[in-house]
């Protein structure tokens, strides 16, 4: 028998705490309004989106309904591109796999990827004798100051410039003066080493084409340029509900995930379907050109599957992770990624219910959601979280 | 997904069983919750029944049941007295009387007012109200709310059977939160659910030609309370009402369906969080510059009175209490 009364013990202390904290109301208000100035402005100048929004509404939830035969079909086109596709059923198989790919006392670049954060990623491969670095900017600090994400696209978002040189200073054995410029700087000198000596880059992806086995993955820092096309192995860990049928519906999700992301236009879209390639003597394709030599998907169900079952639920899958939501939601406002448990906010409850965690760890973010529904009014997929909130109180309440 | 244990709040668990067995979240009597209406001798049968659902009699009590539990629990609020309610209940002896104690006599009258004044006011504008008077029960909306599937299936039926017996057609709802759960969720529950809601705003709206104009100096700024906004999609119409009465409005910078939430919601499990959601927006309101801040909701009244800074000079008051001013004139 679970008891809630020390997952709730623990996490009201931490609410009530993050509530009063001037950085986070600091950060995240002025984050806010720069979410919604940017996205107001990109609006404004690609006025198509919210049709295109609605399109690609259209495409997700018929992806869903088709999931498992999209999912056999990426597989195949990422085999016929020469790559190694696979299926982990759940979190445990989808380490054991990445972990047998890689084995032990290697170096790793690693992209920013929430499902990396449901599997806690790092953490295990590190266990098993790795070096393991995230490059994501966000992510990095994080390491360094051994904290978990506060927002899904912002992870170091309650982190003030300040606290970023301190940490810098400390880890670097330098002076870093808290100058944003200056700490981007050393960041970079840092990890392009990483990346040129790196054994295998990981990266999750934001959509796949099923058609062609394409990986899409948008950024802005390049880092996963890097992390993804230097080291000789590069490994995606991507969930299923990402997989659309076609390239070309792949882009339209792209474009609407960036737009609600407040990328404005995003610095990269790298699109990868499989290892690096030459025809260029005798025209004979030898793989392992100038990038990786070889390139290995994991498709990771972890639940996702179950909640495709549920009618309720399924329309969660749907989430492109842009963010919006979050800066949207009151509480999160005050609180940022305090109102989650890996996945946040509203949004997250759901997630946290199915895949990352269960009801248990899902119950006090299920009561903390005021269900005001704002989040709604800005999701580019317009997902129902307060009704799906109202159904796990319901589970909740009434098992 | 795992079934949790359902070890839930004891807060929680005192709300739920006093709707089941008493007809409101804070076993009053029902004579008390209709006490406002003594004077208007109101009949029990009509075409209009108007519905208070208690909301607004009952607030200044349920702020009061949420300090006496933020304050008994002194460790973490609510959350480390998980042992049950009825222990809590038994331990600590709360009870709907000291709760009553404890409230202010000016704060019962007036939130028991707000009743009286939508009353007379939808009557000044030629409605003809029949009401249950101490038999109407509370709509169970925190029931639905709050996941307790179970109660509400059963306590939406007795709440129909008492709607049922005014033979009204169309019920007027004073909170949003009664018309949501009347309009989506009775009539998955209850086979024979034939009435029409509405607000009280909706009415008023129909008739807001006929309001009396306000004279007033100051300056307002509308509060849309969520569930209007979201999901009765009830907007414009506050403007056009403020409108008739001759009344500038001035707009939060979120506003409409865009508006933020008072932070009520959550008010019961997590006080702090909700006090903090409910300040900031009190402060995005302020930034307008209004004096008077208008919402048409309870749960916002008395959300944003409580997120409101001491020495703050903006009044809250809910649209009722504002409108029905052009008839005392």
């Amino acid at each position: 028998m679970a008891d809630l009364q020390k997952e709730f013990n623990d996490y009201t202390k931490n609410l009530n705490k993050a509530s009063k904290d001037e950085n986070i109301k600091k950060a995240i208000t002025r984050a806010v309004k720069s979410y919604r100035e940017t996205t107001a402005e990109t609006l404004d100048r690609f006025p198509h989106t919210p049709e295109m929004a609605e399109e690609v509404r259209g495409i997700k939830s018929n992806s869903i309904a088709h999931n498992s035969e999209l999912l056999k079909q990426a597989m195949d086109s990422v085999e016929r591109n020469k790559g190694k596709a696979f299926y982990a059923k759940d979190k445990q198989e989808a380490l054991e796999m990445t972990a047998k790919i890689i084995g032990t006392g290697k170096t790793i670049v690693k992209g920013k990827s929430m499902l990396g954060e449901e599997l806690s990623l790092r953490e295990y491969l590190e266990e098993k004798g790795n070096e393991v670095w995230e490059t994501d900017l966000g992510e990095f600090i994080l390491q360094l100051n051994h904290e978990k994400p506060m927002h899904i696209l912002s992870p170091s978002i309650h982190v003030p410039r300040e606290k970023v040189a301190e940490l810098f200073t400390k880890f670097f054995n330098k002076e870093v003066p808290p100058d944003i410029a200056q700490e981007v700087a050393v960041v970079r000198d840092f990890l392009r080493e990483k990346y040129f000596t790196a054994d295998v880059g990981i990266s999750g992806a934001n959509v796949v084409a099923a058609d062609t086995g394409a990986m899409v993955i948008i950024e802005n820092e390049g880092n996963v340029r890097l992390s993804t096309g230097a080291p000789p192995v590069h490994i995606v860990l991507v969930g299923i509900e990402k997989i659309v049928p076609t390239f070309q519906e792949a882009m339209k999700v792209t474009e609407v995930t960036w737009r609600y992301a407040q990328y404005g236009v995003p610095g990269y879209v790298n699109i990868i379907s499989g290892p690096s390639k030459t025809g260029d003597i005798e025209k004979v394709t030898t793989y392992g050109a100038h990038g990786p030599k070889e390139f290995y998907v994991i498709f990771v169900d972890n639940g996702r599957s179950d909640m495709a079952k549920e009618e309720k639920f399924s329309e969660a899958l749907h989430c492109l992770r842009c963010g919006g939501c979050m800066y949207e939601c009151p509480v999160f406002q005050v609180t940022a990624g305090h109102f989650g448990h890996v996945y946040m906010s509203g949004i997250g409850a759901v997630w946290t219910a199915f895949v990352a965690g269960g009801l248990e760890k899902a119950a006090p973010l299920v009561f903390t959601c005021l269900r005001c529904g704002r989040c709604v009014e800005r999701c580019p997929m317009k997902i129902n979280v307060p009704s799906m909130i109202q159904k796990l109180r319901e589970r909740v309440v009434c098992g | 997904m795992m079934a949790a244990e359902t070890k839930l709040p004891p807060v929680l668990e005192i709300i739920r069983g006093n709707i089941v067995k008493h007809g409101n979240p804070l076993a009053m009597k029902g004579s008390e919750v209709a006490a406002w209406a003594n004077a208007l001798k109101l009949p029990e049968h009509g075409d209009l029944l108007f519905y208070t659902g208690g909301e607004y009699q009952l607030l200044p009590f349920i702020d009061s049941l949420v300090s006496t539990m933020t304050h008994m629990d002194q460790g973490s609020k609510v959350f480390s007295l998980m042992m049950g309610a009825r222990n809590i209940i038994n331990k600590t002896g709360i009870n709907a009387e000291k709760i009553y104690a404890s409230v202010l006599a000016k704060d019962r009258e007036r939130f028991n007012s707000i009743s009286y004044k939508a009353a007379i006011i939808l009557q000044k504008l030629g409605y003809d109200l029949c009401y249950a008077g101490k038999k109407e029960l509370y709509s169970g909306a925190l029931l639905s709310e709050l996941g307790f599937c179970e109660d509400m299936e059963s306590y939406a039926l007795k709440v129909a059977e008492v709607l049922k017996q005014s033979r009204a057609k169309t019920i007027v709802c004073l909170s949003p939160h009664a018309a949501e759960v009347f309009k989506f969720v009775y009539p998955k529950l209850v086979k024979d659910f034939p009435f029409e809601i509405r607000t009280f705003v909706d009415l008023v709206w129909e008739k807001r030609h006929r309001l009396p104009a306000i004279k007033t100096d100051k300056t307002v700024v509308v509060h849309d309370s969520c569930r209007l906004a979201r999901e009765l999609e009830i907007t414009e119409e506050l403007r056009d009402i403020l409108q008739s009465v001759g009344v500038p409005v001035r707009e939060a910078m979120s506003n409409r369906q865009w508006t933020t939430c008072c932070g009520g919601p959550n008010k019961l499990l997590f006080p702090d969080v909700s006090h903090t959601v409910a300040t900031r927006r009190v402060e995005e309101l302020e930034e307008t510059g209004a004096d008077l801040i208008l919402t048409s909701c309870p749960y916002c009244l008395s959300a944003l009175q409580g997120g409101q800074g001491k020495d703050t000079k903006t009044v809250i008051e809910d649209l009722i209490e504002f409108l029905f001013r052009g008839f005392e004139a």
